[in-house]
């Protein structure tokens, strides 16, 4: 099977957030009670409840404000850190490439939401005894909600009135974002000559594609997103490893059991 | 035979209670490294026993510093305080060890310099993982991210030298041919005279001629 993926376009998305409706209607997932912090963006932070929102990033054009919309969801990483910190093995890539979980298996210690380069995985659990689970967005795969293995596309791209949002191929909107780039940054009275592409090549590709009429900060998007090196090492070399160790060590200290007991016998004491 | 107390029943107490905890705590942390231990029901009760674990390893010690502190920081102050005995005890310990000629190993106090430096890998130790956990259990979300992964890096460093130095711990206490009295002086709490005279040379004289001075 093809990757998949879905391409986000912020010059076209007008900030309607029916998407988000949309995914916690299609997840079941629960509304949360917000306050108004004289903004329209809200809920203001993802939720473990809150697998999706519209980022509204005002900007002063002139003397006006200008709002570009910004789209605060799982990114999809090819090398998602997510999964490799996940000592339960409940989050695993798919056969889209989406990153996708096991909520049975997740046993809520959090590392996803401690690591993720974009702090998208949230953590619904009790500080006291830790047990909870962990809520993040599925691309609308997770088993019993499945709207791909019906044929049917991610609700958020489904619900979206101006196509900012599409979902395919993932090579193909490859193809389409640098397409829409290109257009973009043709020299017009309304080009955008900083416009980008986004996620293409981070970490491994992502499975969701910016079209960005502007540097990737300014939509609050880490420009590199780093990969923790403290998890390649404690997966690649440590878990491998310290079993090694062990046994070695457990093997020396027998060694010298064995040599300190023959010569003490041989010496008499 | 002659026998000499070696630990009190409550200090006797005290290191099985701490052994227990750390069996506990071992055993629940070894779900990072043995996937069966780590998902689901499985993981989450081992998440809470490591948890229940933290709490009496932070207690124990805690109620014998609060109870008993005369004690702890005399616990302590063995550990710190090194003299000549213990600079001998480095020369000569890799030949005793490997069953080396025990005449070169000058007498040495209750606690000598390997028990000494035991001790305070402990502490340190502790000190690493008591800081480092209450960070990740009490602080997720509130520390930056970097600071919680530096918590879970040094977490398990720490488990890994700890391991090995258990596994040093119990082959000197059980194993290894020269300590044979170790392991049942923490048991009964004694050592017979010979053993004590034998090992603890400085400290077999300290009792014995308090003994008599009474």
């Amino acid at each position: 099977m093809n990757e998949m993926a879905i391409l986000f376009d912020a010059t076209k998305c007008i900030g309607c957030r029916g998407c988000q409706i949309a995914c916690k209607q299609w997840n079941e997932l629960k509304a949360v009670n917000t306050v108004n912090r004289g903004t329209y963006e809200n809920p203001l932070d993802l939720s473990a409840n809150t697998w999706l929102t519209i980022r509204f990033v005002e900007e002063a054009e002139g003397n006006s404000v200008g709002w570009l919309f910004s789209r605060r969801s799982c990114m999809h990483c090819t090398e998602a850190v997510c999964i490799e910190v996940c000592p339960s093995g409940a989050l695993y890539h798919n056969q889209y490439g989406f990153v996708t979980y096991d909520k049975d298996k997740c046993i809520g210690c959090g590392y996803c939401s401690q690591y993720c380069p974009f702090n998208v995985p949230r953590l619904d659990a009790s500080r006291i005894t830790g047990v909870g689970k962990i809520g993040k967005c599925t691309l609308c795969t997770t088993p019993g909600l499945d709207r791909l293995s019906v044929g049917q596309e991610p609700a958020c791209v489904k619900t979206c009135p101006t196509g900012a949002l599409v979902f395919g191929d993932r090579d193909e909107l490859v193809v389409e974002g640098k397409r829409r780039v290109a257009s973009l940054q043709t020299p017009n009275s309304e080009s955008y000559p900083r416009a980008t592409l986004y996620g293409k090549t981070e970490l491994g590709g992502l499975h969701v594609l910016y079209v960005l009429a502007d540097s990737p900060e300014v939509y609050g998007l880490p420009k590199e997103p780093e990969y923790p090196v403290t998890a390649t090492v404690q997966k690649s070399i440590f878990r491998p490893l310290t079993w090694v160790i062990w046994i070695l060590v457990a093997l020396a200290l027998g060694l010298n059991v064995l040599i300190a007991r023959a010569r003490q016998i041989r010496k008499g004491g | 035979m002659a026998v000499v107390e070696r630990y009190a029943t409550s200090a006797r107490w005290f290191h099985w209670l701490i052994a227990a905890v750390f069996f506990e705590l071992v055993l629940s942390g070894l779900l990072l490294f043995i996937p069966w231990l780590s998902s689901g029901l499985v993981g989450t009760a081992m998440r809470l026993i490591h948890r229940i674990g933290a709490v009496l390893l932070v207690a124990a010690p805690g109620m014998f510093i609060l109870f008993s502190w005369r004690r702890a920081w005399h616990f302590v102050k063995e550990a710190l305080i090194w003299g000549k005995e213990d600079l001998g005890w480095i020369e000569a310990a890799p030949s005793y060890y490997f069953g080396g000629d025990p005449r070169l190993m000058p007498p040495q106090g209750h606690s000598n310099a390997g028990m000494k430096l035991y001790r305070l890998a402990i502490f340190g130790g502790a000190g690493v993982f008591i800081i480092t956990g209450f960070i990740m259990w009490f602080l997720k979300g509130i520390v930056s991210p970097a600071v919680f992964q530096w918590c879970v890096f040094l977490h398990d460093i720490t488990f890994i030298i700890a391991i090995i130095f258990f596994l040093l711990h119990v082959q000197l206490a059980v194993f290894h041919p020269r300590m044979d009295e170790s392991l049942l002086s923490m048991v009964d709490g004694t050592v017979s005279s010979i053993y004590a005279k034998s090992h603890h040379g400085r400290w077999y004289d300290e009792i014995t001629k308090k003994n008599k001075s009474r």
